[in-house]
């Protein structure tokens, strides 16, 4: 970066002898930007700003770009759920109780079909009061496309018919089994997703607006609103999460309607959870703000909101962003916790907590492992989420 | 079963009180006068025991016994005589479960046999005369476990100095002991004699002694003594080791015959619990001077020993099905059956179902003092309740949850009490939509809404809030059945899911439309137990709890009942506290009973669904099919558990 | 240093009042007090509660006194050591807690050990070898574990293991070793149910701290004074300890508030599952049944706990680096 050209050491120089140095000046007019011309490659790099370095960078990490389309997708899901489910969510079949999944099948005696299912042969074992299903090769339910099927109202409003894809006509379609009603795990899978996705959202914003504000500020001023904000986060803190989300979730109205009472859990996740990022956003300005370039936008005359919010706070993204990856997929796992104490939703509203608690017995491990298929798009959104933020975290940092 | 001994009963002596005059004749049959006495040891004692009694910190088996112990027949059938020694592992949800001991013990003064007749167990005998006086014999040579004698004093002591003490009965003697509010009279006669005296018969008075929670009126005075100011040596001040408010609450700490938490308190039960809480597992080894025999003279009870280990509640049927338990129901569900029976091979277990005996597994509570006036006169009215329930679909739950093995009846008394008829539990319990829509059509409510759900008279839709306090989905998934058939009669409902606490008091004070809860608690009553539950005398039903605060409090709260049928059963009740005889009880108990029916009061939506009984394959005299109530029962209680054994 | 100490020691007395009376708002806010859940609770098993008794138990208890006086009594009983007592034990606190903090400790500190073990040379492998197969590897065990709901993965593990290894279900020794005293076979027991509530407890734990660990070291690793460092020479192995590592660790410092009380609490909701003898479940039972004393001073035991283990992490991150002034930037 030093090291100017103009001193370049392949100039012949002015001749060998040690004994006569003569002056010697280039007669080449002087161009200071010679050298700091940048390429258009160069240029582009250098004039982007930081979120469009992030994005470039981002763009480079492979596996967090697909956890991050895979989150699309799957968040663009909920808004035509009913679309997707090939049932609906209330829909029963008393005939197929306890069905386990049906596979897809493409070949039947060797033969190239369009997708369907075989059908089951049914038995009651009184005997151990049981309801035995045999794969029944005879039957065969073709799976329709962009079909009518069960009746149900889109977004509540609007009665409608039209699915993806159904069950063949008279036939039955469980790719993942049915519950102890007959109700088909994946359409209740699909229903529950609108609202297990959205706890994560509404929650975090929530925490992280709170934790960033009160984090800063404790951080950044020290002194009494420090010393206020810590004392106030040691005393949140130094509950376990669970009381105070029992206490929190039992003291909400039961005149609430359950959709309210969703809301009302969603805020007290959030509310809870803001507390670690506070404390982390306040050691890291605790530090940064001892350094040089901080004093330097001080001693310029910057105000407080803009040293931190312009000069600290973006130099330690990486670490807020790492903490809100792990904090969105917690709060989903939240909702299933308090599921799961029978505090948070409860039937008949349909979460992934909701089912996770049904399949939460004996029962359905030794018995009915299909019903503990919930577990997979936990899973997956959680494991999405944390990739796509190690990305962001790794991106957010573009000048390394 | 019932109709023998019933008719054993009747012809003891008519005209008097009936079952007690008989019971005492039962028992001087099976006492063991009728044995030649042999020098030797007349019974035969547990070898658990026999070490401690050769090494001389025992008494012999003899001295322990009371003079006239109860003798157990043992038909050979029913009941094998057995022998001593094992161990009986099972399962509770929470230490305060160790209350177990005291309720499959199920030592009372006078107990339910398994036909469900009243029998004198701990006491010798009871004559009643009048039905109002009440001369309780006990048994000579009764111990405590401890060993002190069991005397009139105990009973002196509980009634002196326990219920009739103000630090330790603020609100006087259990109100089952009042007629008319007026206390009883009671003498001590001898050591061996007590004497309860009314103005008016008290039928309430034997089986509250024979609950599964049962009013104990005895208390053992040597060991509670030391507690009570009259007795204790004030000079010798107990180490505060808590806030201790008075003596009365230390009192109290220690006297819990009930919840058997104090292993220093002496009981009378077969099992002493020996484990002092907290703790996760509770051991209970033999009370050695158990007044009960087989007819071969071995003490009972056979098993040495019951551990009682704390499990959380959604552990039990794993750990039941993985073999860890001898014998167990609590915490396990229908439901678990299918589970538990996969495992009974490998574990050498055998999985049996018995009929719970509540009026209905579940039922519907219309909240008749529902504050909403448009709902309360739809729930007031027959035609409507009679309408709901022709449109529940009882065979479609029963299939859909209980493979068709429970009841399809309405929620009143089940086939295994006298009392039962056929005509009465199917009332108005049919699925039969026409008739349901028919009716709706008579009320008037003919308008429909575009969702095909009925306009009340005010115009809104029909849509009943039913509230539950299930905390596992049964409840929503019988409730996601009936939503299903009521629609077709152009009703809608919601589900909402609420706490315990709050589900009553929303329900109290008239705000919830419709409750879920199981059915009556006793649904195999005979004509001696109290219809009290079936009509508007408790806050705690939850169609009339207005009504039923009115009556407990006198008047002065709640609203005194309005509908015409609720009058009746408050007098059919008052009529049935003041008669004489059986038969008279047992008329009374019809007209409550059809009354109840033919204006469906609640709706059961299903009842006698089946328990799962796991029990260990060596395990002996526990019946294949029986019943698993509460009270009257106390579970395996009036099964006997002491007479359970293990064969090798 | 000791002014700021003694500063702290002060300013932890308000705090702790504040404590107390947002723990004694938690235990009440719910609707109904002890008795009506235990009313409700015996009806739901049909026994009928003798209402008499009920009044008295509410009078025995101070139930019937105004909140502000029960929040008195009870507040002048913990500045006695007196944390109340159990209605639902019917014992005194004291006894309900103390019988459950061995096996409490047990739980997590083998937790909490298995954590550190696993996480920290993954967290510095990941870090040193960012972006190689391995740290997509590790990293996705690590996302892995945190992904699974705890509780179900509980369940599966307790019976997989009864399946296969024929441990008993739940709890944390055989039936038979419970209430005994410790022995061989007692410590063989308890090992072999020990590793089902640590894998589970601790999975979710180890992948986040994976990944802070990884997150900070990746930070300090692209200082100058590295790059200086290693300019110098220095062996890596010994760059990376000496410097940035030691950095990377503030965050785990800070940490230490938070686990003396989750020593203490154990992980409640797997311990429910699991059935395990720890304080965890008891506390949650306390709380449901509003067993207001039991739950109350339990939670203000813990309260306790963390402020002390905050107190002490402040001190030990003002101890580790020397940046971080001590007066917190009062002069500012």
């Amino acid at each position: 970066m030093t090291d100017r050209p103009t001193d370049t050491p392949g100039d012949p120089g002015p001749g060998n002898s040690p004994d006569k140095l003569k002056h010697w000046s280039s007669d080449a007019p002087f161009d200071p930007y010679t050298t700091e011309t940048l390429t258009a490659e160069q240029e582009r790099f250098y004039m982007a700003s930081q979120w469009q370095m992030m994005w470039w960078k981002l763009k480079r990490h492979h596996v967090a770009v697909v956890a991050g389309v895979f989150l699309l997708i799957i968040y663009g899901t909920i808004l035509v759920s009913e679309f997707l489910a090939p049932y609906n969510l209330h829909a029963r079949d008393v005939d197929h109780i306890y069905a386990p999944p049906q596979a897809v099948q493409l070949f039947h005696e060797g033969e190239l079909r369009a997708p369907f299912v075989y059908g089951f042969k049914y038995e009651l074992d009184m005997e151990n009061l049981k309801r035995v299903y045999v794969r029944d090769e005879t039957k065969i339910h073709t799976i329709r496309w962009f079909c009518l099927g069960d009746s149900y109202k889109f977004w509540g409003m609007v009665t409608m018919r039209f699915h993806v894809f159904c069950p063949g006509n008279g036939g039955t379609l469980f790719l993942f089994g049915t519950d102890r009603l007959g109700r088909d795990m994946l359409s209740r899978i699909i229903y529950g997703a609108r609202i297990s996705l959205t706890v994560g959202l509404i929650g975090i914003s929530i925490s992280f607006i709170l934790g960033l504000l009160l984090g800063g500020i404790s951080g950044y001023y020290g002194g009494v609103p420090d010393t206020l904000i810590q004392r106030f986060i040691e005393i949140i803190r130094s509950f376990p999460e669970l009381p105070l989300w029992m206490a929190l979730s039992a003291a909400l109205p039961v005149t609430w309607s359950p959709i309210v009472i969703y809301f009302g859990i969603t805020i007290i996740l959030g509310l809870i959870d803001w507390t670690g990022l506070a404390r982390a956003v306040r050691s890291k300005l605790l530090a940064l703000r001892e350094e040089d370039f901080a004093t330097a936008a001080v001693l310029m005359g910057a105000r407080p909101r803009r040293v931190i919010g312009r000069h600290l706070i973006p130099s330690f993204m990486s670490h807020l962003i790492a903490s809100a990856t792990l904090s969105i997929p917690s709060m989903i796992l939240g909702e299933t916790a308090l599921s799961f104490l029978g505090l948070g939703l409860r039937p008949p509203i349909t979460s992934w907590g909701v089912l996770l608690n049904e399949s939460q017995n004996i029962n359905a491990v030794a018995l009915y492992p299909w019903l503990m298929l919930p577990v997979v798009p936990v899973i997956l959104v959680v494991l999405a989420f944390n990739f796509l933020g190690d990305g962001l975290r790794d991106a957010a940092d573009p000048y390394k | 079963m019932l109709n023998r001994s019933t008719a054993i009963v009747r012809s003891c002596r008519p005209g008097a009180l009936g079952i007690a005059t008989c019971i005492g004749l039962l028992s001087l049959l099976a006492s063991p006068a009728a044995w030649g006495d042999n020098n030797a040891s007349r019974y035969i004692d547990s070898p658990a025991l026999i070490t401690l009694v050769e090494a001389g910190e025992l008494p012999a088996v003899d001295a322990r016994l009371p003079e006239h112990p109860r003798v157990i027949p043992m038909d050979g059938t029913r009941r094998t005589a057995g022998r001593h020694g094992g161990q009986w592992r099972m399962l509770i949800n929470r230490s305060k479960d160790v209350k177990l001991f005291s309720v499959y013990g199920y030592a009372r003064l006078v107990n339910y046999s398994d036909t469900l007749e009243l029998v004198p167990d701990i006491l010798e005998d009871v004559i009643i005369d009048e039905g109002r006086i009440f001369t309780l014999k006990l048994r000579k040579g009764h111990r405590w476990s401890d060993g002190h004698p069991f005397t009139a004093e105990d009973f002196r002591y509980w009634w002196e100095d326990v219920a009739n003490n103000d630090d330790l009965s603020p609100s006087g003697p259990p109100r089952v002991l009042l007629v008319d509010d007026n206390p009883p009279q009671v003498e001590f006669i001898d050591d061996w004699t007590v004497r309860f005296t009314w103005d008016q018969p008290n039928p309430l008075f034997l089986p509250a002694l024979a609950g599964a929670s049962p009013l104990f009126i005895y208390r053992p005075a040597h060991y509670l003594g030391q507690f009570h100011e009259l007795y204790k040596n004030a000079g010798k001040k107990k180490k505060k080791s808590w806030r201790t408010r008075n003596w009365a609450s230390e009192h109290n700490r220690m006297d819990n015959l009930y919840k058997s938490d104090n292993p220093d308190l002496p009981t009378l039960q077969p099992w002493v619990n020996t484990t002092r809480p907290p703790a996760t597992r509770f051991v209970g080894l033999r009370n050695p001077y158990f007044h009960r025999v087989d007819p071969a003279g071995r003490q009972l009870p056979y098993i040495d020993e019951i551990t009682m280990t704390v499990a959380d509640g959604k552990l039990i049927p794993a750990k039941a099905g993985s073999g860890e338990v001898d014998l167990q129901a609590r915490g396990l569900k229908f439901s678990d059956y299918t589970f538990l029976k996969e495992g009974e091979e490998r574990h050498n277990f055998d999985v049996r179902l018995w009929r719970t005996a509540t009026g209905a597994h579940l039922a519907l509570y219309p909240n008749l003092n529902v504050n909403d006036p448009v709902y309360q006169a739809l729930f007031r009215d027959v035609r409507f309740r009679r309408a709901l329930s022709l449109a529940v679909n009882r065979h479609e739950i029963n299939q859909v949850m209980y493979f068709g093995l429970a009841l399809e009846t309405n929620n009143l008394i089940l086939p295994d009490s006298p009392l039962y008829n056929e005509t009465t539990a199917h009332a108005w319990a049919g699925f039969d939509i026409d008739r349901a829509n028919a009716l709706l059509n008579e009320i008037g409510l003919t308008e429909f809404n575009d969702d095909d759900i009925r306009l009340m008279p005010n115009g809104e839709p029909l849509e009943l809030i039913i509230e539950t306090a299930g905390e596992d989905t049964e409840q929503t998934d019988v409730l996601q059945l009936v939503s299903d058939s009521w629609k077709q009669i152009g009703v809608k409902i919601y589900t909402k899911p609420s706490q315990r606490e709050v589900f009553r008091n929303r329900i109290f004070s008239g705000e919830t439309h419709m409750s879920i809860w199981s059915g009556y608690d006793n649904g195999v009553p005979t004509a001696d137990m109290s219809p009290t539950e079936f009509t508007p005398t408790q806050q705690m039903g939850l169609h009339w709890p207005k009504w039923g605060q009115w009556y407990e409090s006198k008047g002065s709260a709640g609203e005194p009942p309005q509908m015409q049928v609720a009058r009746d059963l408050l007098n059919l009740h008052a009529q049935w506290l003041a008669a004489g005889s059986r038969d008279e009880r047992e008329l009374i108990w019809q007209q409550i009973i059809t009354l109840h029916a033919d204006n469906v009061l609640t709706i059961g939506l299903v009842a006698g669904v089946l328990q799962p009984i796991l029990v260990h394959n060596s395990l002996r005299n526990i019946p294949d099919k029986g019943i698993y109530s509460w009270d009257p029962g106390a579970h395996f209680g009036i099964y006997m558990p002491d007479t359970f054994w293990f064969d090798d | 240093m000791l002014t700021y100490v003694i500063r702290r020691v002060l300013i932890m007395i308000p705090t702790m009042l504040a404590i107390s009376v947002l723990t004694f708002i938690i235990i009440q806010l719910p609707p109904g007090d002890y008795l009506t859940t235990y009313i409700a609770e015996l009806q739901a098993q049909g026994e009928g509660a003798n209402l008499d008794k009920i009044e008295f138990l509410r009078a025995e208890y101070g139930l019937d006194k105004p909140l502000i006086e029960q929040y008195g009594v009870w507040l002048l009983g913990m500045l006695q050591g007196d944390m109340g007592y159990s209605f639902e034990y019917n014992l005194p606190v004291n006894e309900v807690v103390e019988d459950r903090l061995l096996l409490t400790f047990i739980v997590s500190f083998s937790t909490i050990i298995f954590t550190w073990i696993v996480s920290f040379p993954i967290g510095v492998y990941s870090a040193t070898h960012q972006y190689s197969i391995s740290d997509h590897g590790l990293t996705f065990l690590g996302f892995l574990g945190l992904a699974t709901p705890n509780f179900l993965l509980a369940l599966v593990l307790l019976y997989v293991a009864n399946v296969t290894f024929g441990t008993s279900i739940g709890g944390l020794m055989d039936p038979e070793y419970l209430g005994q005293p410790w022995s061989g076979g007692k410590l063989l027991s308890v090992l072999e149910h020990l590793w089902v509530p640590v894998v589970v407890i601790g999975t979710s734990n180890t992948a986040g701290m994976i990944r802070r660990l990884r997150a900070n070291l990746l930070d300090e690793l692209q200082k100058q004074y590295v790059t200086t460092g290693r300019a110098k020479g220095l062996p890596p192995g010994r760059l990376l300890m000496k410097y940035p590592l030691r950095m990377a660790l503030n965050p785990f410092i800070s940490d230490i508030g938070n686990l003396l009380p989750q020593v203490i609490s154990g992980a409640a909701i797997v311990s429910v599952v699991l059935s395990l003898p720890t304080t965890g479940p008891m506390l949650l039972d306390a709380l449901r049944t509003q067993d207001m004393y039991l739950a109350g001073s339990f939670l203000m035991f813990m309260a306790f706990l963390t402020v002390v283990g905050v107190f002490v992490s402040d001190l030990a991150l003002a101890a580790l680096d020397p940046r971080i002034r001590l007066s917190g930037g009062a002069t500012r």
